[in-house]
Order: C-alpha cells, then structure tokens, then sequence
C-alpha cells in the first residue's frame, strides 16, 4: 500500500519500460556473468586454442587448489568472517601429504594433510566465533604460526615424494579428464547446493546478514561461524593435497600468493565482503573469470607486465561497477 | 558572518569568575529578535506523519521548553532544526534567512548547534580536540595548540568545567562529556543550542550545574530549545513552553501560564479514555509466572503473573528498563537473575535465547532492522528464521513446504504472499514488522513478548498487527506488549505494569488502567527520585 514498498520496478510512477528500470539490478545480479563472456570472446578469437578440450582441462587441473579454497572461502565470507591464513595452511598441508606419503599409501597421507588442514580451520573456528577476535587479526596469526610450523617441519627444504600413484590426485586422468578437475567441479557443485538448497546454507546467509538477528531468532551463530572455518581447513586439505601430488614434491613456503587468487575469485565473482549476500555460482564465475584472464594472456602473448595491469583494472572494475550499481538500486 | 573563535566569551585578560558578572554579549548583528522562525512545516515518513504543519519561533536570548509524550515529533522537529532532516512542506528561517539542509558544516555555520542524548565526543581523543573538533584554529597548516589551551582554559573556567585539557574525554562522566559538547558549540559562536534531554542523565548537582551554565549562555544572548520530561524542571527553567503532541505544535505560551497539570493535559489531547472492557483476569489461568527478575541497574526486582489469552502491557519512559525486562525474560541477557514458572514448571529464566525459544518464550525486538531481520534475505526466509529445521527432510530445505507454510502465515499476517520473494530491506516498516511476528508464529510460542510493535508503522498495519495478536490471545497465548505510545497500550492490553527507573511502581487494571493514572504515577516517581538525588 505505501510507496515505500515498491520494488524499483513494480508500479514505476512514470511510464519507464519495466525492463529499464531494472536494468541496475538486472547488471548488478548478472553482470559479472557478461564480463565473463565477454573475456571469453576476446580470448577465444585471439587463439582459438583457447576453447581446446585440451587447454580447458588443463586450467581446471591447474586451478583445482585455489578454485577448491575459493569454495570454502566462499562460506567464511558469507558470514562475514575473513581468513588470510590459507597461504600457509595450504603449503602445511601439501608439506603433511608429501611427508606421510614418503612412507605411507597415499590415501592416508592426503587424510593426515586433511586432517591438519581441518585442525587449523578449527583453531581458527573458535578464536573468531567464540573467543571473538577479529578475523583479520586471528588468521594473519595463525598464519604465521602456521608456516612456522611448516618451516619446523622442513627446515625449509623440499619433500619429494616417489611414488607413482601419489601424482594420481593431481595429475591422474580419466579419459583425458583430470580427476583434480572432477574434484573442482563437484565440490562447487555439492557445495554450491549445500548453501541453496540445506538449512545451514540458510543459517550461513542468515548470520552474516544480521548476526544479532539470527543469535536473537534461536541460530546457533557461534557454531555457524566456526563452521565455515572448519570447512574451508578441510579444502585448504584437500588443495595442499593436490598440489603436493602435482608436483610430487612439497615445500614450505608453496605459493603464498594463492591467497589473493582464492580472495580475487570470490570477490570477483560478486559475494560481498560484508556477509550475508553471494553465491556459489559467483565463486564458480569468479574462477572462470581469473583462469581466462591468466590462461588466456598467456595464450594472447600479453607480456606479464601488461598482464597484471589488465587483471588489477578488471578487478577492481568489477568491484566498482558492483558497489556502484548496488547503490543506485538501494537509492531509489 | 564567519564565526570567530573569540566572540562569545572574553578575550585573554578579563575575568569572569562568577555568574553574577555581566556575561560576555554576542557582537553578531542580529537583525531580529526571532532566532528561528518555522512557518507550517510538516513531514512524512512511509506510513507516519510526524510533522504536521508546525508553527514555531524562538526569540533570541530565549530559553524554549519543547514537550510531549514519546513520538509527539519533538525528535523530528528538532532533526529538521538542525539541518539533518528535510521537511516535505514549509519552510525555517533562521536569523532572517532561509536554513539549508544535508549540509551539517554549513549548518554549523548558520549558528545552530544540537546536543543530542547520544552524545558525539570520540572517547579516544582528548577534552581538548573533542572541544574543538573539526573547528580547531589553525597556523600555517598546523592546529595552533596554544591558542586551543588558552581558550580551553577560559571556556572552561566560565563554564565552571573542572578537567584536564589533555584529559581522553572517554575518561570522563557523562555531565563532562556534555559540558565538553556544549563547549563544543559555544568555542564555535553558535547562537542557537538545541538540547534534547540534557538534565536525563545527570545527578541533582550536576543538574544545578547546567541550569547555572544555561543561565549563562541566555545572558549572553545564545537561545536555547529545551526539551525534557521533568515537567517541574521545564516550568522553572523556560521562558515559554511549547507542546507538541501527535505531530502537532498544539500550544506555545509562556511558563507562567503553564502549570504542570495543563501541561499533561496537553501533552495527551482530549483524548477519550477508553475504558474498554477488559476480562476479568479471574477468568483466565495462570500461564506465566515472572518472580524477582533483576539485571544489573536497569531492571530491580520486577515480578508478574500472566494468564493464559492475556495482553500485559509494561509502561514507563525510555530508560525505565523495559526492554530489558523483555530480554531478560527472553534470554536474551545473560547477567539476568531471577525466576520463572511456566505451564506448573518452575525454573530460573533462560540462560539463552534458543533455551527461551524451546520454552515456547519469544521475543519480538525493538529494534526490527537491527536485531530482528536479515535485511539481505527475501521475505520468505526471513519467516523461515526461527525454524530453520522446521521445513527441511533431513538437512535439505523442503521447497515446496517452505512456500507454502511461508504462504500461510503470510496470509494469517495479512502480508501479500505475492511479496515472499522480496528483499526485508526494501519492505515498508509495517510489512517489515509483520515478518517478525510471523517468524514467531512459526514457532507458535506460549508466551509472546512485544517490543514496541507498532513503532514507526502506518495505521492499516497497526491494526492488522493487533488483529493477529487478538486473535491469538484468544487462542490461549500471552502476550506482553511494550510500547511507547500509552493509548495504545491502555487500549490493548488487559492489565498495564508501571515501570518506572527499573522498578515496577503499580499494577492498573480495569478502569484504573488509564493513560492519566500511569502519567501519574511515572511523574511521581521521576519527581521523587529528582528530589532525593537518586539516579
């Protein structure tokens, strides 16, 4: 009954078509989705390569680590929680996998890496949701501890795995798919369904939208919050593992750069840092989005100093076209 | 008429030692003795008509009582005043000129400065920059830190403020922190200072402080809106006294000829006191029993009993602890004691919310943005919120059931089923109210606690509001209902609680439930404790 109800486009008081009134809306939601094709069609007609079945399984084999952190990145952002910590989980964990499976059956050195990975995200877990520090601080300590404990372990040297079937995780195929792929493509999947469709996607999205309002209608937010934590320590398991089997090899400082891949994605992909509002299909866009621009420059001959130009202004124009459009909306 | 740090008060050298000596006079040039002058202002919000063609002038030099009851529109009014509000209609003079909006620096400008009751001192600075902030005088970029002292030192020796310039001002006592704010308006030559409450948190002495301050800044030629609910204080203080009352300015005379009584009577209208009839409470069975509740200074010793299908009303002013009355019965406070017998069982009061729920124990917030929905989710999860669990096979949510079931009591509630998949955020306040009731009824609780339901909602939504909780009551549930608005409270509910500075100060049931008995009695126990020092 009152104005103050109108959607943006419902009842709109001059005779605007309805599909332009929402047209912010329409590119704030979907938007990302048409930078993506977009990218997808500049690359694919510099190098047609591009499209191969071959190159396709290639960045999905080599983008499984972060891609598979960005999954559970995804739900700590949701709350509204943050963890800078995965860089160094993420080399312990390669380093636990490559050291038990010096001695063990593989299997078992990538549960010891996803128990530890598990262990930390728990650590991490209750220092956030119940001894309540803030998320920042926390993991960018544990962070430190944690490649600590990495260089402890390997007084900074190499583990070398020789064991075949320990390249099988990452390097494994199954009729030219890698199973490292298959491992990405499921978890989004799986993981994408568990925050649409279970009742702890909902109290996900419920507490990083209004913390208070879900403590006072009965969530357990605490055990929700420490949750995401837990479970992006078991991804960040499962993506030391496969890279530790890439490689055959780990190390303890792996590739501390993965962190702002993992954040890029999610962020890139739309979820919003302040909680409450995202999606998995955005993490799976984002994904897409920074393997074509990194693939495909390659592919393009970019010089990597014009590379990183092109990816920070693409960044940081997602953002901005999405904090923007969001504003109009929220204007009207 | 830029302003100079070195107006009001005297330069390096004089003295002022004490309030007998003749004030420092402003030197601006006032072209009129009228200081304000609002001509037919009104203003709406979604659902709510807080300004209704308002009248008002403010002579220079003038100390102007504003009174009325809570969502009279003195809030509003004085929003606008300062610039923070835009009006829908009308317009406001200040010193002959037309006032600006939107822009709180030019505002400043212009000579107005408002005091409010949260108060805008950032704790981790010192009195010092607190005093001069965003104003601090300057010499080749530098804030020049001498002159700053040197005038601290002054403004506050007239002001009688005895602190440290370097003290952190979150160090200080809330009378300090307000001095440090009025300081703040005073060093900046405004010539017009709102204040909304000052005297509310003050001790008797520090209340006999700042009518002495006040005293001071009227001599000197600053005029002064005044507001607050100490009746008696206002009729001394003021030269005239303005009533407001359902976004009216019903009536401005001076306070000679105001008497605390009149001024009641004003603030409250011919308002017909409905003496609905109630249900005799012999009828019902005891649902809820409430002993001893206390939590820390906001709540002493409160204890009730509420019968099945009754509405309980709790009355008092802001502050007088009934919200977290509310909470504490809702487990929503952790430092609460007290006890509670529920259907025969007796035990202490939930120790958490998800405790308080299981009981069948609910709490609808004050505060429905904030504390009661996820304005980021659509409307359907939003009802969905306290039961979770509720429409799921296993983990994963039952759509279909969620729809329906969202349906349902998107139907009881009168919420257009249609709208389900709307954001909270972009839903009219009564509609947002609706999601927190029917998030509850979700849950069908026993016991339904209310934390002014109908602020800020249009009268259709109002109704439909008190419809539901009706038709509820007489389904067997209790209701508690907390609400600012004291007709709607005596017309709802089937016996009023009077609180009062956290304690319960009376039980009216029946004919004796009437707005002017729970006035009076309030006011009774506001005079006494003004009296005795008591805070």
């Amino acid at each position: 009954m009152s104005n103050a109800d109108a959607l943006p486009t419902g009842g709109a008081p001059q005779a605007v078509p309805a599909w332009r009134a929402q047209l912010p809306t329409l590119i704030r939601v979907y938007g990302i989705i048409l930078t993506l094709m977009l990218l997808l069609t500049v690359v694919t007609i510099g190098n047609p390569a591009f499209m191969s079945q071959q190159n396709v399984f290639n960045m999905a084999s080599q983008w499984a680590p972060a891609g598979i952190m960005a999954v559970g990145m995804t739900f700590v952002i949701l709350t509204g929680g943050f963890d800078l910590s995965v860089a160094s989980a993420y080399s312990l964990c390669a380093v636990v996998a490559a050291y038990v499976g010096q001695a063990h059956a593989p299997p078992i050195a990538f549960a010891a890496a996803i128990a530890v990975g598990l262990l930390f995200g728990l650590a991490n877990g209750i220092l956030v949701a119940v001894v309540r520090i803030n998320p920042f601080i926390t993991t960018v300590g544990s962070g430190f501890i944690i490649n600590g404990v990495a260089l402890v372990m390997t007084q900074n040297a190499a583990f070398l795995v020789d064991d075949e079937a320990f390249g099988m995780l990452g390097a494994g195929r199954w009729h030219g798919i890698p199973y490292s792929g298959m491992l990405l493509v499921s978890f989004l999947v799986i993981f994408g369904l568990v925050l649409a469709r279970t009742v702890y996607g909902e109290a996900v999205y419920a507490v990083g939208g209004n913390y208070e309002a879900s403590r006072l209608s009965g969530i357990r937010v605490r055990a929700v919050v420490a949750s995401t934590y837990v479970l992006l320590g078991g991804c960040v398991g499962l993506a030391g593992s496969i890279a530790a089997s890439q490689l055959s090899s780990a190390q303890a400082n792996l590739d501390p750069g993965i962190i702002f891949d993992v954040l890029t994605i999610v962020v890139v992909g739309g979820t919003s840092l302040s909680g409450g509002s995202g999606a998995m299909w955005r993490t799976a866009v984002g994904l897409a989005i920074i393997a074509t621009i990194s693939n495909g420059f390659v592919l393009l001959d970019i010089s990597p100093y014009y590379q990183s130009i092109i990816k920070g202004s693409i960044i940081v124009a997602a953002l901005a076209l999405d904090t923007g459009l969001s504003r109009l909306v929220r204007a009207r | 008429m830029s302003p100079s740090p070195e107006r009001l008060v005297p330069r390096p050298g004089a003295q002022w030692a004490t309030a007998s000596e003749p004030a420092p006079t402003l030197r601006r040039d006032l072209k009129s003795t009228v200081a304000i002058r609002v001509r037919n202002v009104s203003k709406a919000f979604p659902g709510v008509q807080a300004l209704r063609g308002v009248n008002f002038e403010l002579f220079a030099g003038e100390v102007h009582g504003l009174v009325g009851a809570n969502g009279a529109g003195k809030s509003t009014f004085i929003r606008m005043l300062s610039g923070a509000s835009r009006p829908d209609t009308g317009d406001i003079e200040v010193q002959g000129s037309p006032l600006f909006f939107d822009n709180p620096r030019q505002q400043r400008s212009v000579g107005i400065a408002a005091i409010y009751q949260e108060l805008t001192i950032i704790p981790e600075m010192s009195a010092l920059s607190n005093a001069f902030l965003g104003a601090a005088p300057s010499r080749f970029f530098f804030t020049d830190r001498r002159r700053m002292e040197r005038r601290f030192a002054e403004l506050a020796e007239w002001m009688g403020l005895k602190v440290a310039a370097h003290a952190k001002a979150g160090t200080l006592s809330v009378a300090q922190q307000q001095m440090l704010e009025i300081m703040r308006a005073v060093q900046a030559d405004q010539s017009v200072l709102i204040m909304d409450e000052p005297t509310a948190p003050l001790g008797p002495y520090e209340r006999s402080r700042l009518y002495d301050l006040i005293g001071r800044l009227k001599a000197s030629g600053v005029s002064i809106i005044f507001i607050s609910h100490d009746l008696d204080e206002v009729l001394r203080l003021c030269d005239r006294v303005s009533v407001m009352r359902e976004g009216l300015l019903v009536a401005t005379k001076p306070a000679a000829g105001w008497s605390k009584d009149s001024l009641v009577g004003a603030m409250l209208g011919n308002v017909e006191i409905t003496a609905a009839p109630r249900r005799a409470r012999a009828g019902c069975d005891e649902l809820l029993r409430v002993s001893g509740v206390t939590l820390g200074d906001s709540v002493a010793d409160i204890s009730f009993i509420l019968g099945a299908g009754e509405v309980l009303g709790i009355a008092g002013l802001v502050g007088a602890g009934r919200t977290e009355l509310l909470r504490a019965i809702a487990g929503a406070e952790p430092g609460a004691r007290g006890a509670l017998r529920l259907a025969g069982v007796e035990r202490a009061l939930p120790w958490t919310v998800r405790d308080a729920i299981r009981l069948g124990v609910v709490l609808a917030p004050e505060d429905r943005k904030r504390q009661g929905l996820v304005l980021s989710r659509a409307a359907l999860p939003n009802l969905m919120l306290a039961d979770l669990g509720g429409v799921a096979v296993g983990l994963v949510i039952d759509r279909a059931a969620t729809r329906a079931r969202g349906t349902a009591l998107a139907r009881q509630l009168g919420f257009d089923p249609n709208r389900l998949g709307v954001e909270a955020l972009t839903l009219s306040g009564g509609n947002q109210q609706k999601l927190v009731l029917g998030k509850w009824l979700n849950r069908k609780p026993r016991v339904l606690l209310l934390d002014e339901p109908t602020r800020g909602i249009d009268l259709g939504a109002k109704q439909e509001i008190f419809q539901t909780i009706r038709r509820l009551s007489a389904e067997g549930m209790g209701v508690i209902l907390v609400s600012s608005d004291l007709e709607e409270v005596v017309e709802h509910a089937d016996r009023v609680l009077v609180m009062a500075r956290g304690r319960q100060i009376g039980l009216l049931e029946g004919e004796d439930a009437t707005v002017e008995r729970i006035l009076n009695l309030i006011f009774a126990v506001e005079d006494r404790a003004i009296a005795t020092g008591a805070n």
